[in-house]
């Protein structure tokens, strides 16, 4: 541990730390450009340099180039060091526009920064400025290439850390140029971060352009919710708009960075068309009279103590606050138990994974990036936690090994082992693989357990010379493993698939003594929702069937958009049809609402703080942003301040679906005053609250895991087939997927988000396609039962054969399927040929 | 091909030698150079097999297309073996005339021998003509005598003897004893003893370690690279090989620049046939060593001589140099244990081990042994490749070896090391050819790029061109070189045109300073050299550019005014016929007046005037 003098300061660090790392725990914070903790250092900028006074380096070096060592007296304020900083800041601004009243990094600009405190006032060059020509990089960031001062920062992390080559530095010498080949849409899905990570403005907030300056800006820490990673975000809004999200530093979650998806996905909280008024029937009413109103709807005599029999669904996508409330009225009420799912598949698949996590398995991203060895299986991470692929990649980067086990054609941005294997033969491949990549002996010396469950392994496969490659690549690069960890997804695997994982994480946890487990699942709060169900044992599909059988007659769906969500359009409709009273809270305007008898608006997470319980089970808090109301930009006239003067703020009806509940709770004069008399502390916390683990009466809670020790549930209990189920001939395999962007259900509603999504269309094996006379591009006809449903084909090698893959997109109809995993004979599709000019 | 064992080569070099000091069959040398070939050396030689046919004279003359045979001013060029004599500019129409009156009537070709520019007098034999006979050739010893296509004139000149005692007979250790004892300073300018970085990387743990050749030359006015891959590919060959054995490295490349295909030609043949012959390839003299050698073709950048970019280079990234430590002998090619080193200095490591290393340090100065190979250009008679021991006076580089300046023309400073180095001027023109002794004098040894320069050349544009290069050559990639380079030029620029301010002078040296300073790589680090050396120098022509709007060496258009000076124009007319713009009005025995509107400032006026009588 080398020990060191910075600024007179005392100060020993890790070997290998570098001296501008060393000073920053000093709180010295040297001036820097090209320097980042997650990129590592290349000494381009020289901005970092420092003078070393005595010890094993002598005068002005480099500080992010320099490991700290014994015996080093550095003088960050020098004044040979300041005078070099100084001409290295004047060498930068030479060229620089100073378009700083235009420019939206304005306020928050490094270069601003350095400029300043490095005292570069006085411009001494009179030449010209070199100037270059920007391009279009799609509808997420703004290109504005004369600001840049050739930090390199772009494409190091776009490139290296990202995996994607189609931003560059091109040219050499003072015209060095960063951009693309030629104008488009930046191909990686965390472009967005050149955002944050560009030191001045050449890559700037596109949607957020011209829209106010960081002291602007009301600013929050936050939670991403488009996916169940709940990746830190700093949400920025403005006059009760929200207008940007950064990224904000997790070392154990997203690193420093985050998606695009999360980053531009918040629109659907701005949107015109948000419902903000209450509605009994379909005509606004206040909050208090709505309220009344159901409470009295809800009465069937005039005492309270007999209730409509009301069915409770919740959402994955609420907060943690909101789902526990539920849970309170519905016990209170005397109601069935709250559902969180509409999705049943979703419902019995995280009720497994709350069920197996536990702390001797979870691993979260930063560890996955540590991993050397990672086996996903039916997982997509760029499509269904995309900063889960960037960690994936970190791990790749220092030489771990990855593959990935499933029938969809799989884009990864690092070099991996695909294996498209049919649906229902994932886990036999699974079996398989682990049974190829462990020895016997290891297996037996690992306890009786271990050994019981590796025996019934199937040790014979067959499997297409590709896939028996990729298999033994795959195997070996287990055997060399020590620190392996494996990924399973929920959305399209079976039923059995997630217990397997779990069975397997602890057959490699006891033989190599570690192993993460890693679940990826379908929304923010997931999680939490599946707690819920799975203490409760409460589901949607009983929910369904009480509704059917004509035993309950009241359904409150809150922040779910049951229509959109679940897999069969005309029985729910049926069963909708069948209810007396459809109660909807929500903040979007989605078919469910629409129907709705009574509508109560509730907030988004940036207008209420909230909880969320990601996938590994970390407990996060998300604070609130700005106040509840209208945008002014979308007020009559989008004059400010207001011409007409209320006493309420405009649009500021909705209150948290948490609220909404406590307030229901009191119109019924339900014995839980708790909810409405103090704040969630009172009521989520301690022991008589749904949630064991809120043990501690402190809101917002610490975050944090809150996984049990040891799962109740004993390992190795699942079932092995010796063989793999054979596909089904003369049918194909439908597969509704989640997409990067347009199928997350939130995000598909933000404008850049929309723009950047590819159009819809089904991915398919080629083979298939020629045996069906479809060609890329052409259209395909679904005949259903129910109805038919269009898209066109994209044809892909890299799946399985037999399958069609179909995003599930808002504005597609896919729920006439009328199953969540359907097959359709293969004489049940259609060609439309593409029309070719 | 059967694996070649030493008895072959020995046989090989026996039969080869037989034939070629054999009196019955005279051996035609044909320059090949890049050089020659650009002033039709070609057509010459298919002239002259084509009449050697005709006359039936093919069986008792062998034409030969050999490397550059260095004196590429004079091409082409035909030395006849065992003879000697050198023909220069020779044309298809002269070869009837040599094969005539020489070859067949024994008599030398008056009109196409050399002509000494001081004595006048025409001279015959090759190793008379001072530009080689000042010559030590070691490391150019087979240039001019084989065909660098066949390995077998190779052998025959002791060509993979060197190879063969190393992987037999030697140690690594026995082997980096030799090259320290050589006392061998890489070639390409740095001068870092070769027998200590090859120790380093031989020490550095690891399996995977690889041997690099540095044929990315990129000094403008610097051959000698490709001048020995074209004449004897085998010899760099054969010290990557030596090399390999030293740091226990299974694989090697040659980083060669696109513009040079006809060495990557050739080297791409001498790979071949080494292969052919077992001398690459697997379990090579059955020594149980494996090496193989890929050709690296580069771009153009010349940041990607550095060796940090040109290892990024190779492994397909942006050729971008990167701070050392760690220095590639530990971390290089693919973070792997690398050695780099430069054409000229492998080409002397297979004598270094036929002859031992005490051979090799038996000529040089104190701390610069051997011999060295300069690339003369510019203001000189002798323009050409040279290779004189260390130690030679810079004077008699330039003034016996490259035999003067032309005309009558004083001599003013030579640029030695390119762009990276410094000018030397009269003064201190008897500094000795030696990595520190011209490093005293503000200029580096560098890879061998010697541009004279007469009394005609303005110091502060020629500043200017060099920085031209450089800024146009950084990589981009720190800020000193990126911006700094760009603003020192266009300092100069200024200048030249007139603009200088006197801060200007400050400008330049605060700059240049810190750009040396704070640059990232030696690109950057030595970029103001040429800027620093001539404000040393030179002070007072950037004085007269700045404060009386002047250039003393009439270069630099801005400064001049393009009128006759009556008092000295003799009326002779030279600048009239000389004019692309017929813009001189000039009548016989009258003196002469230039016409503005037409005069397009080309400068042909000035040069083409005897009398200076051009202002």
């Amino acid at each position: 541990m080398p020990r060191l003098i910075i600024d007179n300061q005392k100060i020993e660090v890790p070997e290998g730390t570098k001296v501008i790392d060393a000073a920053e725990q000093l709180g010295i914070m040297i001036p820097r450009f090209c320097y980042h903790s997650a990129l590592g250092a290349v000494g381009a900028c020289r901005l970092c340099a420092v003078k070393f006074l005595e010890g094993p380096v002598q005068g002005i070096e480099m500080s992010c180039m320099t490991d700290a060592r014994d015996d080093m007296v550095v003088s960050t304020d020098d004044p040979e060091a300041r005078a070099f900083r100084r001409f290295i800041i004047e060498c930068l601004m030479m060229n620089h526009p100073h378009d700083c009243p235009v420019c939206d990094e304005g306020g928050h600009c490094l270069l601003q920064d350095e400029t300043v405190s490095g005292g570069h006032d006085i411009r001494r060059y009179k030449g010209k400025k070199r100037t270059f020509r920007d391009q279009y990089i799609g509808p997420f960031v703004q290109h504005e290439m004369n600001r840049c001062i050739h930090c390199y920062l772009c494409v190091r992390f776009y490139q290296e850390f990202t995996g994607y080559r189609d931003l560059a530095a091109y040219q050499i010498g003072y015209r060095v140029y960063y951009g693309r080949f030629e104008p488009g849409q930046l191909e990686s899905p965390f472009s967005g971060n050149l955002i944050d990570i560009c030191p001045t403005g050449v890559f700037t907030d596109k949607p957020a352009r011209y829209r106010g300056r960081r002291w602007n800006m009301e600013r929050s820490p936050s939670v991403c919710i488009h996916c169940s990673l709940g990746c830190n975000t700093v949400a920025n809004a403005r006059y009760r708009e929200m207008l940007r999200q950064e990224a904000r530093l997790s070392e154990s979650v997203n690193g420093h960075f985050i998606c695009d998806r999360g980053r531009f996905g918040f629109g659907y909280a701005n949107l015109p068309d948000r419902p903000r008024r209450a509605e009994i029937g379909k005509n606004e009413a206040s909050w208090t009279e709505a309220v009344r109103a159901l409470a009295n709807r809800l009465t069937i005599s005039d005492g309270a103590s007999e209730m409509k029999k009301t069915a409770v669904l919740g959402s994955a996508r609420s907060s943690l606050e909101t789902q526990a409330a539920l849970a309170i009225l519905a016990g209170s009420a005397g109601w069935p138990m709250p559902a969180y799912f509409a999705d049943p598949h979703q419902s019995s698949v995280c009720r497994t994974v709350v069920r197996r996590l536990d702390e001797g398995l979870a691993v979260s991203m930063k560890e996955i990036e540590r991993a050397d060895w990672i086996l996903a299986v039916g997982a997509d991470p760029i499509n269904e936690a995309p900063m889960l692929a960037l960690a994936m990649r970190q791990a790749v980067r220092n030489g771990g090994k990855a593959g990935v086990i499933d029938p969809r054609p799989v884009f990864l941005p690092f070099d991996f082992t695909h294996l498209p294997i049919p649906r229902e033969q994932m886990e036999f491949c699974l079996n398989h693989l682990i049974h190829s990549g462990i020895a016997r002996q290891e297996a037996d010396d690992a306890g009786e357990a271990v050994a019981g469950f590796y025996a019934q392994l199937p040790e014979e496969a067959e499997f297409e010379e590709a896939v028996r490659e990729g298999i033994s690549t795959l195997a070996e690069g287990l055997k060399q493993s020590e620190h392996p960890v494996l990924i399973c997804g929920t959305d399209i695997v079976p039923l059995s698939t997630p217990d397997l994982a779990a069975d397997h994480a602890h057959l490699l946890n006891r033989i190599k003594n570690t192993c993460g487990l890693f679940y990826i699942l379908p929304g923010a709060d997931a999680f939490g929702a599946a707690m819920l169900e799975a203490s409760a044992e409460s589901a949607f599909e009983d929910l369904l069937k009480a509704i059917e059988d004509g035993e309950i007659t009241a359904l409150m769906v809150v922040e779910n958009d049951l229509i959109g969500a679940y897999p069969n359009r005309k029985r729910l409709e049926t069963a909708l049809d069948r209810l007396e009273l459809l109660i909807v809270l929500d903040y979007l305007s989605t078919p469910t609402v629409d129907r709705a008898d009574f509508f109560l608006p509730t907030t988004t997470v940036f207008e209420t703080g909230s909880c969320f319980i990601n996938q590994e089970g970390r407990l996060q808090y998300a604070e609130q942003v700005h106040a509840v109301g209208a945008p002014i930009r979308q007020l009559r006239g989008r004059s400010h301040p207001p011409r007409e003067h209320r006493d309420e703020v405009p649009g500021g009806d909705p209150r948290p679906a948490w609220r909404a509940v406590a307030d229901l709770v009191r119109a019924l004069d339900l014995d839980e005053i708790r909810l409405y008399t103090s704040g969630p502390e009172s009521w989520l916390t301690g022991s008589k609250g749904p949630f064991r683990f809120f043990q501690e009466k402190i809101y917002p809670p610490r975050e944090g895991r809150i996984l049990p020790a040891e799962s109740e549930v004993a390992p190795f209990k699942s079932s092995i087939k010796k063989e793999a189920k054979k596909p089904e001939a003369g049918t194909l395999d439908i597969l509704f997927v989640d997409r990067t962007f347009g199928a997350e259900a939130l995000s598909a509603l933000s404008e850049p988000i929309r723009r950047a999504e590819p159009a819809a269309a089904a991915f398919i094996h080629p083979k298939d396609a020629s045996e069906l006379g479809l060609s890329d591009g052409d259209s395909a006809i679904l005949r259903f039962e129910e109805g038919d449903l269009e898209i066109p084909v994209a044809l892909n090698n890299d799946m399985a054969r037999g399958l069609l893959v179909i995003p599930r997109k808002p504005d597609l109809e896919w729920q006439t399927a009328g199953a969540r995993f359907p097959r359709i004979a293969r004489n049940r599709i259609a060609g439309v040929r593409k029309e070719t000019e | 091909m059967a694996r070649l064992t030493i008895e072959d080569l020995k046989k090989i070099k026996e039969e080869n030698l037989a034939e070629f000091n054999s009196p019955e069959l005279k051996h035609l040398l044909i320059c090949g150079g890049t050089g020659c070939h650009a002033t039709g050396s070609i057509a010459v030689k298919d002239a002259l097999v084509q009449e050697l046919k005709d006359r039936g004279l093919d069986d008792k003359m062998k034409v030969v297309e050999t490397g550059c045979n260095g004196f590429c001013a004079m091409g082409p060029i035909l030395v006849v073996h065992p003879d000697g004599t050198f023909y220069q500019k020779l044309t298809t129409e002269a070869v009837k005339k040599v094969v005539e009156e020489d070859l067949i009537g024994g008599k030398t070709v008056e009109k196409f021998l050399y002509k000494d520019p001081s004595t006048k007098k025409k001279i015959a034999h090759q190793d008379d003509i001072p530009f080689f006979s000042y010559q030590m050739p070691r490391t150019l010893r087979n240039k001019g005598l084989i065909d660098p296509e066949s390995i077998d004139d190779y052998i025959a000149r002791d060509g993979y003897q060197g190879a063969y005692k190393a992987l037999i007979q030697m140690t690594p250790e026995q082997i980096i004893q030799e090259m320290k004892a050589s006392g061998m300073r890489g070639r390409g300018g740095a001068g870092f003893p070769t027998g200590l970085k090859w120790d380093f990387a031989s020490k550095s743990p690891g399996s995977v370690k690889y041997v690099l050749c540095n044929a990315d030359e990129g000094d403008p006015g610097a051959f000698m690279d490709r001048s020995i891959l074209e004449a004897d590919p085998h010899a760099v060959l054969e010290g990557m090989i030596i090399a390999a054995k030293a740091i226990n490295a299974n694989q090697g490349y040659i980083y060669a620049r696109t513009e040079y295909p006809l060495a990557i030609k050739r080297l791409e043949i001498a790979i071949q046939k080494a292969k052919e012959r077992g001398l690459l390839g697997e379990n090579i003299f059955d020594s149980g060593m494996n090496f193989e050698i890929d050709i690296y073709q580069g771009a153009g950048a010349f940041v990607c001589g550095e060796e940090t970019a040109l290892m990024r280079s190779i492994e397909g990234k942006r050729g971008m140099p990167r701070p050392r430590p760690p220095f590639p002998a530990h971390a290089g090619l693919w973070e792997k244990p690398t050695i780099l080193n430069n054409v000229e200095t492998l080409a002397n490591v297979p004598q270094i081990m036929v002859n031992g290393g005490a051979w090799y340090a038996s000529v040089g100065t104190e701390s610069s042994k051997g011999t060295k190979v300069f690339a003369i250009s510019g203001d000189v008679n002798n323009i050409g490749l040279v290779e004189v021991p260390m130690g030679t006076p810079l004077r008699d580089l330039i003034f016996a070896t490259g035999g003067g300046i032309p005309g009558k023309k004083k001599f003013k400073a030579v640029q030695l090391g390119g762009p990276s180095g410094g000018c030397v001027p009269e003064e201190h023109l008897d500094t000795l050819v030696d990595y520190e002794e011209i490093a005293k004098v503000g200029a580096i040894m560098g890879s061998g790029g010697v541009i004279v320069m007469d009394e005609s050349t303005c110091m502060v544009d020629m500043a200017r061109f060099f920085m031209d290069f450089i800024q146009e050559e950084s990589c981009g990639k720190c800020t000193p070189c990126r911006e700094g380079t760009k603003r020192l030029l266009e300092t100069l620029e200024k200048i030249c045109d007139g603009h200088g301010e006197p801060r200007d002078l400050e400008i330049l040296e605060e700059l240049s300073a810190t750009i040396k300073e704070a640059s990232l790589c030696g690109l950057g680090q030595t970029a103001p050299n040429p800027v620093l050396s001539t404000l040393r120098y030179f002070k007072d022509e950037y004085i007269a550019h700045i404060y009386d709007k002047e250039c003393p060496a009439k270069t630099c258009a801005a400064l001049l005014r393009f009128e006759v000076d009556m008092d000295k124009c003799t009326g002779c007319g030279a600048c009239f016929r000389a004019c692309p713009a017929d813009a001189v009005i000039w009548k016989k025995k009258e003196k002469a007046v230039i016409d503005k509107e037409k005069c397009v400032q080309c400068l042909t006026c000035f040069e083409k005037c005897k009398f200076d009588a051009l202002l």
